[in-house]
């Protein structure tokens, strides 16, 4: 999964600056959130996009899988790198009560939405008291 | 004679009470993490965003991770050649704070400055937001830039 791009710039004059990106495999931090007849999970996945997301989902797993494309151009020369070549893995483990068929994703603004459905049976219910 | 289990905390009663006190604090800090709950000591603590600055032979393009944040809660300003950004993450207002299962993300503010080489053509600064990433982009300087001079070899 991991892989070694270097990138080497040689500015003008005599000095030769060396960077070497590596791309790192990141877990993106989630909240996770209640409702009534949802689960929401949130995840900071700055850089990324709809097309390099890859969800999975079966009964007992939800996997979260995005590529980040290249933030720089090829023989960019860095004074700071803190965000580096990266591509984000989550998972995580369901319990009963989601309804696969509801299962829903939104990516925006660096933050991917999921929007794990629960079947009937798990849903709350006011009782009324008579 | 009765075996008694043994307590890992029995003796600490006979411990100098400040050792007590920091494995209480240590214990709080461990339920605390395990629990999901937010410590509000941890929670306005500020998150500091990751940055990457490059450097380009015609310009600077700083590019700073804030997913989550919106447009209008960042400002980047210029004083006498440092640029600061600093703003506010806000938790989204969908989220429903008493059914919350889990909170990783970190909110509040943050602040961050860097100075500049005086070459960036100060008026010429340019800022974007995509994907939860601020692009900043500072021309250099006419001057600043790399020339190439040619030297004819008679």
């Amino acid at each position: 999964m991991k892989k070694n791009v270097a990138l080497i710039r040689r500015t003008p004059g005599a000095i030769v600056k060396r960077n070497e990106i590596v791309e790192t495999l990141v877990t993106p931090v989630a909240d996770i959130y209640e409702t009534v007849d949802a689960f929401v999970v949130r995840l900071d996945m700055p850089g990324t996009s709809n097309e390099n997301i890859r969800l999975s989902i079966d009964p007992d797993r939800l996997s979260i899988r995005a590529v980040v494309g290249t933030l720089h151009k090829e023989g960019t020369g860095f004074l700071l790198g803190e965000i580096g070549q990266k591509a984000y893995h989550r998972e995580f483990n369901l319990g009963d009560g989601i309804d696969l068929d509801r299962v829903d994703a939104v990516y925006a603004d660096g933050v991917l939405t999921i929007t794990l459905g629960k079947t009937d049976a798990m849903k709350s219910r006011e009782i009324r008291v008579n | 004679m009765s075996l008694i289990r043994w307590s890992p905390t029995r003796d600490l009663a006979a411990w100098p009470s400040d050792i007590v006190e920091m494995q209480r604090e240590i214990n709080k800090m461990f339920d605390n993490i395990f629990r999901g709950e937010r410590d509000e000591s941890f929670a306005s603590s500020s998150w500091v965003p990751a940055v990457d600055i490059a450097e380009h032979d015609d310009e600077y393009i700083v590019k700073v991770e804030l997913p989550g944040v919106s447009k209008d809660d960042v400002k980047i300003t210029l004083e006498s050649n440092i640029l600061t950004i600093r703003g506010e993450k806000k938790q989204e207002k969908d989220t429903k704070k008493e059914n919350l299962r889990r909170v990783e993300r970190l909110y509040g503010t943050f602040q961050r400055s860097f100075t500049l080489p005086s070459t960036v053509k100060n008026d010429k600064i340019d800022a974007s937001f995509r994907d939860g990433i601020l692009h900043i982009s500072l021309p250099k300087a006419e001057e600043s830039k790399p020339k190439q001079i040619e030297v004819k070899v008679k």
